[in-house]
Order: structure tokens, then C-alpha cells, then sequence
């Protein structure tokens, strides 16, 4: 049993991710075998104005209620993102997205490894044992706490802009730069429970990681999927051993990049504490409540930008650890191949890229969903380089396509080149490959795009 | 008109390494001696400026008053509290945290004063920095060079205990350093190579870690209590002890295991990093160059950290050797060990700062601050021949790679300026103090000098420098530091003779500049003793800067190198590589 053709629906999500796959057989099957499913995330952090987002995201979840006849196969979740997650949330009345989603009853889940429930419970408790031996052991439990504590200093970095910006200041922080650490920091909180849970409890689950087997010969009949990402923290460590002489190194980094978190979120817990208690530091001590002497206002005007700016450093570089833990999948149907590598940087996408028969595969993709809604790191250039099927003939045979969720202006800014989607990146895109963007759906004011392979 | 001498110095209480370092269970304190001055409350003086603010709270701490001058003397007054059966007191009480930073930054600038023999300027315009220890709450501290500024973050670290980076004597001085060698050499932060990148780090490593072993409470913290088997009174030493591999363990990684204690995460790991510095395979120069791990600038800074760590073992080594006096096995008396130690790391400090004078003012290598070293040396100490410094040196950067870069003496000291010089035009007096006046001096012997004479030349700066050895032998010098810069398209790198490559994928109208540049050393006559100087149009040192510019992604995005030293930090601490070319 072959698929004939494949139908790609990127819905209209505003500043986020869902995709729906529907395969489609031959119609001589009988009914509800003649499509199959796949729901590649569903998730929202921002809408355009006029789009009320808890209602838009009913639509959607509808609208893939219908379109899969009341039976959705597999669900993707990419990585833990708000933009990826959020839809899968419930409420008690069962009325949300998420519990629309929940009785479609997919037959499989399909998470990072990271997301592994198994991992709370670790054998060893983390930084007892010393020596890279014992790293090694509980160290995918240390990068699961790495990820909750980078959810807790997100929290407290959105409370810290509050001070920063507080209104006793005459000259307020820059906005753009506020802006930035509340997008990102309110991106990377902790992911909504009802959401995880209800992805828990969907399907059979799947934490998967590079070259995980996912067997879909009964699912998915005639598809091939290859998990390229995230690499296990084994994989990571193999790429850190060809750089270096001290095999070792990685699981030491691994374990100081793991205390920097750690810290960090106890940090940050005690911030919170102070906030709360309203106690300051130094219980004892004098201080100035809301004047200050004049000698000292420009230095703390200087301190105020200046923090906001690591605090805006922080965020960003939790937000591509995020990023980095996301599922790549690659289908491979009636000959052609679809890359959906959620939000994947280089860092995830380093594994897979230097394993030489990765690199023959990726040569003929012929659908690429844009990575993490067209920043300017998450399509990488070696990546980019490899697929042979860009063409500047729009008419050309093969011509690749590339399907892209983003929304203008939500997020960075183009001054400091990091505005999304890239420029540079779109142009790329649109010069060499068939464009398709959710805008059009935004700016249409429908609720997807729709592109369609067929197969021989 | 006062009849009591003002004292020129004043002794301060700080922590000597940081609070995690006690003896019988109390912090660690000394004394230190700092330029004297009447200190107005934050502490504020004529170059730090201690400003208390903590945005992370939005609280700004009231500092302390300092009383005048009473009785010929400054009072310090945190002696009392440190000298408590416990003292750990000081700990929540931020005025002597403010006092512990002013009194470090001040040390510092004055040890860098001392050593090069005057007045030593900041990285900006402004005489004085501003100091905030409690900045924010984060594991991070460094230097802004725009917010003028150091500033000191606490966290709670791994023991749940609050931490605090203001209180670390090697993380004060470390990032006090950079402020003070931004302020020597400003072009040793722009983009060249993996040396220039790493030095400004392996540098402020080895002031702020010479600075702390130059302390003898903690030197003497550090040594072993004795493992000879006849047990010896407290006051004596065991000779077994004092092998260099004996104190590399007690006094080099004993400090590592003390600062690992509590002051993990502060950039990356301090202990970690001294641990990797200490324990680092020896290397010759092809593997330096060739290895990946030795391409990150970090990891190349701890070269420069373990060569003079190890000199400073060897040298102390040579004078415990000379106290045996003929008894190889009888034990030796502590206090003098101690200071012998404290002392050795002291001159080394001197002979560390020392070098900056004469170091080539743009793209920097290890090798020429290993030639400027060993020829300011020279200069001070013409005789070396009581405990080798200098030949201690050579060997011990030999080990990491480290050859003098200059090849045609002996010494591996700079070659003396032998150039066919016109002097008559410039007017000496005028020398020791005007750029105009030396600017003019080099452009009429542009020639000679090797300048390119069309590229874009300033005299950064004119210093003259009065420098004591340590048999008292004084030293006059002016130093001079001029720099060219050119910007050109990449495909006129060609006309350079000879011809500058270009890195083969760089577009041939891509914009590039390139550096040259020199320091003067003058001698007390006006005459110029040492030109050490980059030719601009050196193109055995240009193409493969470019080369490693365009490879680290410099030219695709000019947002390349804007977090400063605190992104450098941040990116320490995870290890973050840079993946620029990746990007669009």
C-alpha cells in the first residue's frame, strides 16, 4: 500500500507552528483507510490584530477535526516551546483546543528525548558523584533539570523587566529591548501542564532522538520516517571528541554548563523570594527607597540598559537550548522527501549533518518547512547548500518548495539582523524555491495554505 | 600650614582570596596598602567611584563615611569587625563589600602604576571608574568599557549559600585588569587572532592570580602543615614539601580546590580553568598552532596562564634552593618560605605588567609579549644571574609553544633600534609629552621606520616612565605608541609588496582594514632604544589574519562582536562556539 498523494495544510497560527499531513491512498480502500494523519505541532504566541488567538485556535483544531474525519495518526510535538505546544492545552469543560485534539485519539506521540518523563526520576541524584564517569550516568537527567531551571530564570526574567522599567525611572529603558526579553522570556516559560500532560495521555509515546527506529509500516503505510534530531547526549559527545584531545570534555562542559543553570534558577529563586518577602539583600542595611542622589543617576541609568541587555543575552541563548532539543523528521514518500525540523539550530543539526549517508538523503528534499519561522539561524547554510533541487526557474521541474509559519514583526528587529522571518533568508527562499507562507493565509484572512505532491 | 606629614599610602581591610577561604573557621582578612586620600562615602576617590546599585532589586545601598585624617593616620573601619573571634559579619554588611572592591581596584591600578612607573589611564575617557558589587543577581562580572564600569554580580551558588563576585579578590583584580589594559593597549580587543582574543583574558588571569599568591597570608594558608614523619614545630618546614610538583599541588591546585568551593559559575569555572592552566600538558609550537581545542581564544589564554604559573613555581623553587645554604635536608623556616613565595610572585607581577610598554600596539602574539617581557626585564634588571628569571621564562613559555619572536638575538629580547635617524627637527623636551611633537618625529623618518606611508597614522599616546628595579636602579624612558590603519577593497590587497591574500571566497570589492603599528621606547636622551612595531604591510601577518577573520565569520555580519565582555563571559560558561558562517 503506497500513498498517492500528499496533501500539506500550514494553518494560519499567527506567531507559531501546526501543520497537518494528510497521505492519501488509493480510494478502493475502504473508508478510513483511505487517509492517514500527521499533526506536526500546534502552537501560538502571538496573532495579527483583529485575530482573537483563543478563538482562532478553536478553528484550527476544528477545521483538523474535520479535515481527518474524527481520527488523527500520529501527533509530532517538535519541542516545548509555547509557538509549538500551546493548542494541546485543556481546560475542565473540555472545550479547548487541546481536548478537541485529545479525541482524535492519535495512535502515536512523537516528543524529543528530552521530554522523557523517565528522566525526573533519575537513579543518581545530580552532582553527587564526581568524575566524568559519574556525569555521564545521570547526565540526561542533569540536562532535563538544565531545561526546567532555564524555565524558572525565563520567569524571573520577565519579573526582572518590570524593575527595569519600572515608572519612579524618568527615562524608561529602550522599548525594543524590553519588548525582546518579555517575547522571548514569556516563549520559554514553563510549557503549560494541561498541554504536556495531554500529549502524555494522547497516544502510545515516543521520545525519540537520532536514528530512534520509528516502526509506521501499519500507521503510515509506504512512508519512511528518519528522527535526524536531536542527537542523544552520547551523539553530542562524539562531535565534542573529534575537537578535542581530552575525551572527557564534553561531559565536564555538559556538567558546568548544567551547574551554570542551576545557578542561575536559584538565582532567580531568590530574587523571587526578596520579592516577595520584600527583604532586600542586606536585611539590615540602609538604602535609598525612590531618590537618588544626583552624583549616581547617570551610573544607574547606564546599570539599568546594561542589565537589560544581559538579561536579553540570557533569554536568547535559552531560547536556542530550546530550540535545539526539537524533533527532525524527515518522510520519505513515493520518492520524494519532506524535512520538518521544527525549530533545530546548528547545534541539534550538527550530528546528522556529518553523517555522510544523512548528507546523500538530504540531497533531494524536495519539501522544506522552514526552520523556527525563518530566523537567521535556523536554516544553516550547510544544510541550505545541500539541497539540489533549488532552482531560480520557477517553472522548473522538482522546483523545491518551502513551507513557512511565521508573522512580521513579533519578534527581533531588523537594526540588529535578527528580525523574523530573516530578509536575507526570504529572499533566499522565494528567489530559488516555491515560497508558501501562512501570511498569505493571514492576509487573505483564511485559515491555512494548502500544497499538494503527487506521487507516481 | 599643617605640621603633620600626610601619609602617602593607607592600610585597608579586604578578603584576602574569598570568603570560602578560613583559617581555624574564620574568613581569611589582610590588610592592604592602597594610595592614601580622603575618601568621600560610596567609597569615591580620584580614580573609583563605588556606586551601590542593584537592578535586579532596584535598591540602591548607602554607602559609609570615611573619617579625615586623624593623628597623622587613616583609620580603617572594618578593622575592628575582621578582627572578631567571628568575623563573618563582614559578609552582610554591603559598605564592606564596597570598601573590599575600592580597596582591590585600587591595589591593582597602583601595582600597574608602580611597575610601569606612572600614571596609568582607564579604557575611556574619565578618571575614574564606577564600581557596582551588586550589580545584578547573576553569576557574571566584567568590564564595560562604555558604561565605564566593572561591574559584580552575586547568585546563590551550588551550597545554597549567597555569593558574592565582589568578594573574590582574583575576580576584582582579574576584571580590573581588563579595564586597565583596555586603557594600555585599546586595539588588543579588536578581532585578529586567536592570541590577541585569548590574551586580554590569559593576562587579567595571571595579574589577578600573581596578585593573590603575592599575599602572604595566603600563600602561607595554602602550604602543607608538614608530612615528614619526625613531627616538626609549626614554624618549620619540611624540604620534601617545597618540590615543584609538591607545591604545584598544595599551592596552585590547593588554591583551585579553595576558590572551587563556592565561586562556581562566575565565567564558566575559575577553579576549572586554574585546574586546566596548572595541570596542562606541556606542548610544542605545531601543536599549539594546529590543534582545534588551541583555536578558541580561552583555551589559548591558558597558555600564557600556565607558562607563568609554572615560571612563578621554578622561581620560588630557585629561592628555596638558595636558603638550604648546603643542608638539602634540614627543614626550613616557614615565615621565610612564605615570603619567599610571596615575593617571587610579586616580581613576576612586575616583569608581567612591564611587558605591556613594550608590545607591538596592534595584533598582538604570545611570542612578541614573551620578547617584550624579557627585554623590559633587561632593561630594569641588566643582571640576571642571582635566580634566572629571565632564562626561567624562556623555558617555561618553551613548554607551551612560546618562542620569542625575536630571532636575532641571543636573549630572545627585542632587537635595539639601529636606524639612520634625523633628530634635528624634533625638540626633546617637547618628546617626552606631545604626540604632535613624536608624530612629527616619525613621520619625518617614515622611511627608516618602516611606516606605510599611506595609510591613516596617530600617536596614541607619549608616557614617560620612571622605573625602579629591585636593587633601586632607576630607569627613565618615554614610551610611545603610534598606530596605521588602512581600509581598502579586498582586491587591492594584491598591490601590497608583497601582495596581502585574500581569503579565496571573500568578494573582491568586500571592505577590509588593516593594522600596523609600533612602540617607542626613547631612552633618557630623547634616542630611540626600541622600535617594536607591526609593519602594516606585513603580509606573513596579514593574510593570515584575514584568513582567520573571514573564517570566524567577522565580514558576513557586523553584529558579530557586540556583547562584549559580558557576552565573551557568558559564552564561557557554556562553552558556546561561534556558528556565524551558518547563519542568514
Amino acid at each position: 500500500m503506497e500513498p498517492r498523494k500528499l496533501v500539506i495544510r500550514a494553518y494560519q497560527v499567527g506567531f507559531g507552528d501546526c501543520f497537518l499531513l494528510s497521505f492519501g491512498y488509493s480510494k478502493s480502500e475502504k473508508r478510513g483507510q483511505r487517509e492517514r494523519h500527521v499533526l506536526v505541532d500546534f502552537g501560538s504566541t502571538g496573532m495579527p490584530e483583529g485575530i482573537k488567538p483563543s478563538e482562532q485556535m478553536l478553528k484550527v483544531a476544528n477545521d483538523i477535526a474535520e479535515r481527518c474525519d474524527g481520527k488523527l495518526d500520529i501527533v509530532v510535538a517538535t519541542h516545548r516551546h509555547k509557538d509549538h505546544i500551546s493548542g494541546f492545552t485543556t481546560n475542565d469543560d473540555e472545550t479547548a483546543s487541546g481536548n478537541i485534539i485529545a479525541r482524535l485519539k492519535p495512535h502515536m506521540v512523537i516528543q524529543p528525548w528530552t521530554e522523557d518523563p523517565a528522566l525526573k526520576d533519575p537513579k543518581l541524584p545530580p552532582l553527587k558523584r564526581r568524575g566524568a564517569q559519574g556525569m555521564q550516568a545521570s547526565a540526561p537527567a542533569q540536562f532535563f533539570s538544565s531545561l526546567h531551571a532555564m524555565n524558572l530564570l525565563a520567569e524571573s526574567a520577565q519579573r526582572e523587566v518590570q524593575h527595569l522599567t519600572s515608572a519612579k525611572f524618568r527615562q524608561p529603558l529602550a522599548a525594543d529591548v524590553a519588548e525582546q526579553i518579555d517575547f522571548l522570556a514569556n516563549d520559554n516559560t514553563l510549557p503549560n501542564r494541561s498541554a504536556v500532560a495531554n500529549l502524555a495521555g494522547m497516544g502510545e509515546n515516543h521520545y525519540v532522538h537520532f536514528g530512534y527506529p520509528l516502526k509506521l509500516s501499519q500507521l503510515l503505510p509506504g512512508v519512511k520516517v528518519h528522527v535526524l534530531g536531536p542527537p542523544t547526549l552520547e551523539q553530542h559527545a562524539e562531535i565534542q571528541r573529534q575537537r578535542s584531545r581530552d575525551a572527557n570534555e564534553f561531559w565536564m562542559l555538559r556538567a558546568a554548563a548544567q551547574r551554570f543553570w542551576g545557578i542561575q534558577s536559584a538565582t532567580a529563586a531568590q530574587e523571587q523570594e526578596q520579592e516577595q518577602s520584600q527583604t532586600i539583600l542586606f536585611p539590615g542595611a540602609d538604602v535609598y527607597q525612590d531618590f537618588f542622589p544626583s552624583h549616581d543617576r547617570w551610573f544607574i541609568r547606564q546599570l539599568r540598559t546594561l542589565r537589560a541587555e544581559q538579561l536579553l543575552g540570557l533569554v536568547r541563548v535559552l531560547d536556542d537550548e530550546m530550540n535545539n532539543t526539537s524533533v527532525i523528521l524527515l518522510f520519505e514518500v513515493g520518492g520524494k522527501k519532506l524535512l520538518f525540523p521544527g525549530d533545530a539550530q546548528i547545534e541539534n543539526w550538527e550530528y546528522a549533518l556529518g553523517q555522510p549517508e544523512v548528507a546523500k538523503l538530504l540531497s533531494d528534499v524536495s519539501l522544506y518547512k522552514v526552520g523556527h519561522h525563518g530566523s537567521r539561524n535556523a536554516t544553516p547554510k550547510t544544510l541550505w547548500n545541500m539541497f539540489s533541487h533549488k532552482n531560480p526557474e520557477m517553472k522548473a521541474r522538482n522546483r523545491l518548495r518551502t513551507v513557512i509559519s511565521t508573522m512580521k514583526g513579533k519578534h527581533g528587529h531588523r537594526q540588529s539582523q535578527t528580525e523574523v522571518p530573516r530578509t536575507t533568508l526570504v529572499k533566499e527562499l522565494s528567489n530559488l524555491s516555491d515560497y508558501i507562507t501562512t501570511e498569505t493565509a493571514a492576509k487573505n484572512a483564511e485559515l491555512y495554505v494548502e500544497t499538494e505532491l503527487r506521487f507516481s | 600650614m599643617s605640621t603633620v606629614a600626610r601619609p602617602r599610602t593607607r592600610r585597608l581591610t579586604i578578603i584576602a582570596q574569598d570568603p570560602s577561604v578560613r583559617v581555624d573557621g574564620r574568613i581569611l582578612t589582610t590588610e592592604v596598602e592602597v594610595p592614601a586620600e580622603e575618601i568621600a562615602p560610596g567609597p569615591r576617590g580620584y580614580r573609583v567611584k563605588v556606586i551601590d546599585y542593584d537592578t535586579s532589586s532596584g535598591v540602591l545601598y548607602q554607602p559609609a563615611a570615611y573619617p579625615p585624617l586623624q593623628n597623622g593616620a587613616y583609620l580603617d573601619p572594618f578593622k575592628e569587625d575582621a578582627a572578631l573571634q567571628d568575623n563573618s559579619g563582614l559578609l552582610e554588611d554591603p559598605r564592606f563589600h564596597q570598601q573590599n572592591v575600592y580597596a582591590i581596584v585600587m591595589k591593582t591600578l597602583a601595582r600597574f602604576e608602580f611597575a610601569l612607573g606612572r600614571r596609568v589611564s582607564w579604557g575611556f575617557r574619565g578618571h575614574q571608574i564606577h564600581v557596582a558589587p551588586h550589580a545584578f543577581a547573576d553569576a557574571n562580572a566584567f568590564y564595560s568599557k562604555r558604561d565605564q564600569a566593572l561591574v559584580f554580580g552575586y547568585f546563590r551558588g551550588l551550597s545554597n549559600e549567597l555569593v558574592f563576585s565582589c568578594l573574590s579578590h582574583d575576580v576584582v583584580a582579574h576584571e580590573t585588569t581588563h579595564a586597565i589594559l583596555d586603557g594600555l593597549r585599546n586595539r588588543f580587543t579588536d578581532p585578529s587572532s586567536p592570541e590577541q582574543a585569548g590574551f586580554h583574558e590569559g593576562f587579567a588571569d595571571v595579574v589577578a592570580l600573581l596578585s593573590v599568591f603575592s599575599l602572604p597570608a595566603i600563600v602561607s594558608t595554602l602550604l602543607p602543615q608538614g608530612t615528614r614523619k619526625t613531627k616538626l614545630p609549626p614554624f618549620l618546614i619540611d624540604p620534601d614539601d617545597l618540590e615543584v610538583k609538591a607545591l604545584r599541588e598544595s599551592v596552585l591546585l590547593g588554591l583551585a580546590d579553595q576558590m572551587g568551593a563556592e565561586m562556581l559559575g562566575v565565567r564558566g569555572d575559575r577553579a576549572d580553568a586554574l585546574r586546566r592552566s596548572v595541570t596542562l600538558a606541556t606542548l610544542t609550537k605545531r601543536q599549539v598552532q594546529t590543534l582545534p581545542e588551541f583555536q578558541e581564544p580561552h583555551r589559548r589564554g591558558e597558555l600564557l596562564v600556565a607558562a607563568m604559573l609554572n615560571a612563578f613555581l621554578q622561581v620560588w623553587r630557585a629561592r628555596i634552593e638558595a636558603m638550604k645554604r648546603g643542608r638539602p635536608d634540614a627543614p626550613l623556616d616557614r615565615d621565610l618560605v612564605v615570603e619567599q613565595g610571596a615575593d617571587a610572585a610579586d616580581r613576576l607581577l612586575t616583569m608581567a605588567i612591564r611587558a605591556l610598554d613594550y608590545t607591538p600596539p596592534t595584533d598582538l602574539q604570545f611570542s612578541d609579549y614573551l620578547s617584550a617581557l624579557l627585554t623590559a626585564d633587561k632593561e630594569v634588571v641588566p643582571d640576571d644571574n642571582k635566580y634566572h628569571y629571565r632564562d626561567i621564562m624562556r623555558r617555561s613559555f618553551a613548554n607551551y609553544g612560546i618562542e620569542p619572536a625575536s630571532i636575532n638575538s641571543s636573549d630572545g629580547t627585542w632587537e635595539p633600534c639601529n636606524a639612520d635617524l634625523t633628530y634635528e627637527r624634533s625638540h626633546f623636551e617637547s618628546m617626552l609629552r606631545e604626540p604632535d611633537e613624536v608624530f612629527r618625529f616619525i613621520w619625518e623618518n617614515r622611511g627608516e621606520l618602516q611606516l606605510h606611508e599611506q595609510a591613516y597614522t596617530k600617536v596614541i599616546s607619549v608616557r614617560p616612565c620612571l622605573r625602579t628595579g629591585p636593587d633601586g636602579f632607576v630607569l627613565h624612558e618615554t614610551v610611545a605608541e603610534y598606530i596605521q590603519m588602512i581600509t581598502l577593497q579586498a582586491q587591492e590587497l594584491q598591490y601590497f609588496d608583497p601582495p596581502v591574500g585574500k581569503p579565496s571566497a571573500m568578494s573582491p570589492d568586500q571592505e577590509v582594514t588593516i593594522y600596523g603599528g609600533g612602540a617607542l621606547i626613547f631612552d633618557e636622551f630623547g634616542r630611540l632604544k626600541y622600535h617594536v612595531f607591526n609593519r602594516l604591510s606585513n603580509a606573513t601577518r596579514q593574510t593570515p589574519r584575514l584568513k582567520y577573520l573571514w573564517r570566524c565569520g567577522y565580514f558576513d555580519t557586523a553584529a558579530a562582536s557586540d556583547g562584549g565582555f559580558s557576552q565573551l563571559h557568558l559564552d564561557r560558561a557554556l562553552n558556546k562556539r561561534s556558528h556565524i558562517r551558518e547563519t542568514f
